[in-house]
């Protein structure tokens, strides 16, 4: 079993509270006071929506500093506060290891959190990650039913985006997941998520070899379609909005993609048997999008695209082969209103860096870099097709996206398995 | 007269060989020197490497994204660590077997020479950690500068690289000893005047040019703030 990375003030705090049957585990940092009456909130409401069975319940969050003692008085305060079966239980990490991108906690953090959760023996876990919306909204209920009915070990977010939301998610994390590892799953990365207590001890050795390998990002998705377990999906209507103090696209490019392709290769052996996918089990009703806002306009993401293939082709080059070097070429002459890349095109771009990291064709940080601007050439082609249609043609359309992702698998076998053939 | 031609050969000939049979011992040490230690830093680096796999250095080192991993991205560290260190042995075997060389030697320009080559590896390490340092400066300053829609990112690329490479270039010819004086003051000279060029450029003569081109840039939505408006991409 792995050993929990927490502080001995964590550690008494968790001997004060006891045993619990559901934890509720904040991963991020959030101001203690509105955490408290929105878990209130959602537990009473849980609660009463559940026919008065009420369970024990444990909200874990990262609010002590290493030097702070454990009040247990405070504790025994909120207890009494709020309801009996509710308590709170702030913790520290033993070894801090911060994310680079603040509303994404690193591996090490959920290690921590499924330790909590497996010391405490409750019988589920929802994680709590970004921010708080998911406890002010109608979350907890809907996401812990399927897993008191046995009907899955994982219970994944369906969030209701706009189209031109979650666009990283939608144009690579979730189809190159769902190509990858078979499973239709929408959010792969989703920071809220419920998982059954099954599945923690499993999912702590995954994280124990993701830290020790240097991954920073946990993918709850990938390790329950890996270990072939039920993954579920219920739409909430929770919706995060980004902080975007300080952070550039870059950045959080490099933040969540680079680990994504640092998974692929440490599952190869595995995703190279795959073919095709399976949907995943949808509980509950599609709740609708929120309204579009103004038309897109395009032209900068254009012409930062275009800009890149005029300055950034020798290193492109080191990555991509001839003939969608060739293509880009066509694709930077057109001009704004008739830009359009192919799926097939887009496709073959993110297999191909994903070898290149793989091989380390060069520094991973101007991998990353060098991909900005070929997304963003993506985006505009998206946005310029999908900017009449309704959200609805727009996740079909998304689908299609993803159709090509499982098309083009064949394509990334081929360059995996035998680089050198293909060497640009 | 002929005699004497045939006599003057043969004492020439004989002056060679006698020279070449007394620098042969010297030849022999240096290569028995270099094997012999080329034997040591094989051993050496093959227990590094075991040590190094043991210790999981990879894994530690890969950490982030400022490691060693990003400046030699062919090579994995432990690769680089054990090979650094079976060229630094071979090296040393290489001095040493030169130093034995000279000593069989007492030719004064021969002395000389060897007394040189320790400048001249120094140099040439030099040049290939100026090539790395600039390649990799030019390339992050190129990606960056397109990612934040800059049009004169290659310009910005070019004038990094350029200038890591007069400084290496510099640094190489002082540390050979070559007009050291010169180089020196052709460095500052030409390293003030661009400093001071630029500064011109700022301040006087393009002051309108420099100002519109800032407003132009400051009043351009950057790419990745201006959609997030209405694109959200996470």
């Amino acid at each position: 079993m792995a050993k929990l990375e927490l502080s001995e003030e964590t550690k008494t705090g968790m001997e004060a509270v006891g045993a619990a049957d559901l934890l509720i585990a904040v991963a991020v940092q959030v101001d203690a006071d509105q955490l408290r009456a929105a878990a209130t909130r959602s537990v009473l409401s849980m609660d009463a929506s559940d026919h008065g069975s009420a369970q024990r319940t444990v909200v874990a969050f990262p609010g002590m500093s290493n030097v702070e003692s454990v009040d247990k008085g405070e504790i025994e305060r909120d207890e009494a506060a709020a309801d009996s079966n509710l308590r709170f239980l702030p913790y520290s990490l033993a070894s801090g290891t911060p994310s680079r991108i603040p509303w994404l906690a690193p591996a090490s953090t959920y290690q921590a959190l499924f330790g909590m959760a497996r010391e405490l023996g409750v019988s589920a876990c929802a994680v709590i990650g970004f921010d708080l919306s998911a406890l002010e909204t109608n979350f907890l209920g809907p996401m812990l039913a399927p897993l008191r009915e046995k009907r899955c070990e994982l219970v994944m977010p369906l969030y209701a985006l706009g189209k031109f939301d979650g666009l990283l998610n939608s144009s690579i994390l979730a189809p190159l997941t769902r190509a990858l590892y078979g499973k239709r799953v929408r959010f792969p990365l989703a920071p809220d998520f419920c998982i059954s207590s099954n599945m923690l001890p499993e999912l702590e050795i995954a994280l124990q070899r993701t830290t020790a390998q240097g991954q920073d990002l946990f993918w709850p998705a990938t390790e329950a379609a890996m270990r072939d377990c039920g993954i579920c999906q219920v739409p909430v209507d929770t919706r995060h909005t980004t902080p975007s103090d300080g952070l550039d696209l870059s950045t959080v490019l490099a933040q969540t993609v680079g680990p994504l392709f640092a998974e692929m290769a440490t599952n190869a052996p595995l995703w190279q048997r795959v073919r095709g996918s399976q949907p995943v089990e949808t509980l509950g009703t599609a709740l609708a999008p929120p309204a579009d806002g103004h038309p897109a306009d395009t032209t900068p993401m254009v012409e930062t695209f275009q800009l890149g293939f005029r300055n950034l082709q020798e290193v492109w080059s080191l990555v991509l082969p001839p003939v969608t070097l060739l293509e880009l070429k066509r694709l930077a002459r057109v001009s704004g209103d008739r830009f359009h890349m192919p799926d097939e095109l887009w496709v073959r771009i993110i297999y191909d860096f994903a070898l290149a990291h793989r091989l380390r064709t060069l520094s991973r940080t101007h991998l990353l870099g060098a991909l900005t601007p070929l997304y963003l050439g993506w985006v505009a082609s998206y946005a310029l097709e999908v900017g009449s249609v309704s959200a609805g043609e727009a996740e079909q359309r998304l689908e299609k996206l993803a159709r090509a992702y499982e098309d083009g698998k064949p394509y990334l076998l081929s360059r995996w398995r035998w680089p050198d053939r293909f060497n640009p | 007269m002929w005699t004497q031609v045939s006599q003057s050969l043969h004492e020439s000939m004989a002056r060679v060989i006698s020279r070449i049979a007394t620098l042969l011992p010297g030849i022999l040490a240096l290569i028995v020197a270099v094997l012999f230690f080329a034997a040591i830093a094989w051993l050496l680096a093959w227990l590094l490497r075991a040590l190094l796999i043991a210790i999981h250095i990879d894994e530690r080192l890969v950490r982030g994204t400022n490691t060693i991993a990003e400046w030699s991205p062919t090579y994995t560290p432990t690769t680089l660590i054990t090979r650094i260190v079976f060229w630094c042995i071979v090296l040393v075997g290489f001095l040493v077997g030169l130093e034995a060389f000279g000593a069989s030697s007492d030719n004064l320009l021969t002395a000389r020479l060897l007394g040189y080559i320790p400048n001249v590896v120094g140099a040439v390490v030099l040049l290939i950690l100026g090539n790395v340092i600039a390649r990799f400066l030019s390339r992050s300053v190129l990606i960056g500068a397109v990612n934040m829609n800059l049009h004169y990112a290659r310009l910005l690329s070019l004038g990094i690289k350029w200038l890591v490479l007069v400084l290496t270039a510099a640094m190489v010819l002082d540390h050979l000893s070559i007009g050291a004086a010169i180089v020196d003051l052709a460095f500052g000279i030409l390293f003030g005047g661009i400093v001071l060029a630029l500064a011109l450029a700022v301040g006087l003569g393009s002051r309108d040019l420099v100002s519109r081109s800032l407003e132009r840039e400051a009043a351009r939505p950057a790419p990745e703030t201006m959609p997030e408006e209405q694109f959200r991409h996470f």
